[in-house]
Formats: structure tokens, C-alpha cells, sequence
């Protein structure tokens, strides 16, 4: 993983993000952004699964209605978050916090998308919890020490 | 009282330095604080845009409103309570940052937006309650809300990036290979 890092970093693209300080800041911001739309929107609908918000509607509706606000920013959350790696690839491609966060974003949407079919309240609250340790992940990946000597296994 | 004293007596704080000194307090709290300010959004925007007529056009503004406001209140408590633990670790470098200031001044700007909008739209609410739009001053605090919360998450990222607040604490040997992933971006 290291060598291709190293390589990705050099990179004409790469080197394009980097060449300005505001750039990568920028694209974290509209990363965050994404998540607030994301995380809104899988929260109106885990609600409806259970029980507590939009009672006067049927789920159908309601998964018609903040779909597109999943669907849409979760696309911005992958494109920027492909920008920051290409940008700062050691940062992220070395991080245990963010493999960790991948594979709870990919089991986790995986799940998400059976809440339509099959409403399981108990699965509604559990999913939006681990989403809520995607976010804590995410932002664990600047402080990729708090591993200890797990966060330095990819690096060697 | 000295004013400017307040920011360095914060920092001596107990809670201020334990924070501080912890390898992993601060890196959670901070997370903690994302997951607040990213409900706070979230649930501020289906909130907005309703009023905006641009989504949930069908359903009434109070059934959405009283749906949702309370979790916007509940992450809004936590993200106040997380802001103010991370910034007493370090008050007197993010009293004096500007982006720090311009975020918390758009805080109160946020604050006087859901005033007047209690005390104008909100007032005459049952007469347009089920109106696809809100009327026009509605409409106003909710794009102007939208704009605020915006540049509020730029500003909030601008501070952290700015401020490199708390390091690792320093070993006997620093690893130079190391030290960049030691710097919280």
C-alpha cells in the first residue's frame, strides 16, 4: 500500500490538489455538507421505520421522498472522498481508520437498502448508529495514532 | 474582571488540560461534535427546503416541524457541549482566530434568523400551514438559514485547519517518518 501512495502522490492530479492550500479544506467541507444531507435523510427515514416521525404517511412515501437526498449525497461523499485521497493518498490509504470506515460504509449501505423491504425497527436504530461510527471513523483518520500499533501495521 | 484574562484561565482548567494532555479525548470529542453539527444540518435542511416549497411540498410545515425540531435541538445541545469542551483546551489561540469569530458570529446571525422568523411567518403559521410554499419572509430565513449553516461548516473546517491545537504528546525520540501523521488536520 505504501509504494502505490507514494506513487499516487506524485501524480499530475495529485499534485494539482495539493498546489493550492484551500483546496483540500475545500473539499472536506463539501464532504461534511454531504454528510449532513446523508445523515438527515437516513435519519427521516429510520424515524418512519420506527414509528417516531411522518406516522401519516407509508414508508413508501417517505423513502420516495428523501431517496434522491441519500442517493445524491452519497455520490458527493465518494468524488470527494476519492479527491482526498488522490490528494493526500499516505493520509488516508495508510490510516486503519479509514479501511475500518469503508467496510462499515459498503456492510452498512448493503443493509440500508433491505430497511425498505423489510422495516426492522431494531435494524433501523442499529444502522444509524454505525453511521454515526462511520463519522467518528472518518474524522478519526487525522488521529490515525489513537491505534496504536495497529494504525502502524499499514504503513510498514 | 480582566476580560482577556478569561481565555488563559479556561485553558489552565482542569478539564481544559486533561483534554489536552489525552492521546485520543480530544480526537473524540471533536467527532462527537461532527455528528452533532451534521444533524443539526440535516434536519435544519428538510426544515428548509419545506418552507422553500422545494421538498415535502405535500405534508404541513408544524407536522414536519414538530417531527423533526427536536432532534435538531438535541444535536444542537451536543454540538454546543463539544464545542465548548474543545475550545477551553485551547481558548486563547481560537479566541483570537478569525475564522473562529466569523463562525460564532454566524451562530448569533442563525439565532436572530429563527427569531424573526418566530415572530413573522410563525405567528400567521395556520394560514399558510398547508400552502406548498411559505410566504415570501418564510422563504427568506429559510434560504438565509441555508446560506448561514454553509459557510458555517467551511469556517469550522478553516479553524481546525488553521489551528494545529493538540499534538501528541511528545516521546524522547520524535520519528520523523511519523511526525507528519502525528499533526491533527
Amino acid at each position: 500500500m505504501k509504494p502505490f501512495a507514494e506513487w499516487l502522490s506524485q501524480t499530475s492530479v495529485s499534485l494539482a490538489i495539493q498546489s493550492h492550500e484551500w483546496v483540500i479544506p475545500t473539499i472536506q467541507s463539501i464532504h461534511i455538507l454531504a454528510i449532513c444531507a446523508f445523515v438527515g435523510s437516513v435519519l427521516m427515514i429510520d424515524l418512519h421505520v420506527l414509528g417516531w416521525a411522518w406516522r401519516e404517511h407509508s414508508l413508501a412515501d417517505t423513502t420516495k421522498r428523501f431517496g434522491p437526498w441519500i442517493w445524491w449525497p452519497l455520490g458527493v461523499l465518494l468524488v470527494t472522498g476519492a479527491l482526498m485521497i488522490v490528494g493526500e493518498p499516505p493520509r488516508q490509504l495508510l490510516a486503519i481508520s479509514f479501511w475500518m470506515k469503508m467496510a462499515l460504509v459498503v456492510s452498512t449501505a448493503s443493509i440500508q437498502m433491505t430497511l425498505v423491504r423489510r422495516p426492522v425497527k431494531a435494524l433501523a436504530a442499529s444502522t444509524f448508529l454505525v453511521w454515526l461510527c462511520v463519522i467518528i471513523l472518518g474524522r478519526l483518520i487525522a488521529y490515525d495514532y489513537v491505534w496504536g500499533s495497529w494504525s502502524t501495521w499499514l504503513k510498514l | 474582571m480582566d476580560l482577556a484574562a478569561i481565555p488563559a484561565w479556561l485553558e489552565a482548567s482542569t478539564v481544559a488540560t486533561t483534554i489536552r494532555n489525552s492521546l485520543y479525548l480530544f480526537a473524540l470529542i471533536e467527532s462527537f461534535h461532527v455528528i452533532g453539527v451534521a444533524v443539526v444540518i440535516g434536519t435544519v435542511l428538510v426544515v428548509d427546503l419545506r418552507l422553500m416549497g422545494l421538498a415535502s411540498a405535500r405534508r404541513s410545515f408544524t407536522a414536519i416541524a414538530s417531527d423533526v425540531f427536536r432532534w435538531t435541538w438535541i444535536a444542537f445541545a451536543l454540538a454546543v457541549a463539544t464545542g465548548a469542551l474543545m475550545f477551553v483546551t485551547n481558548a486563547t489561540s481560537y479566541y483570537v482566530n478569525t475564522y473562529f469569530r466569523i463562525k460564532m458570529a454566524l451562530l448569533v446571525l442563525a439565532g436572530i434568523n429563527i427569531a424573526a422568523f418566530e415572530l413573522t411567518a410563525r405567528r400567521s403559521v395556520a394560514d399558510w400551514d398547508r400552502d406548498p410554499v411559505a410566504p415570501r419572509s418564510g422563504r427568506r430565513v429559510a434560504a438565509l438559514s441555508l446560506a448561514i449553516w454553509i459557510v458555517v461548516v467551511f469556517m469550522g473546517r478553516w479553524v481546525g485547519f488553521t489551528l494545529s491545537t493538540t499534538a501528541a504528546p511528545l516521546t524522547d525520540e520524535i520519528d520523523l517518518e511519523q511526525l507528519e501523521n502525528l499533526i491533527p488536520k
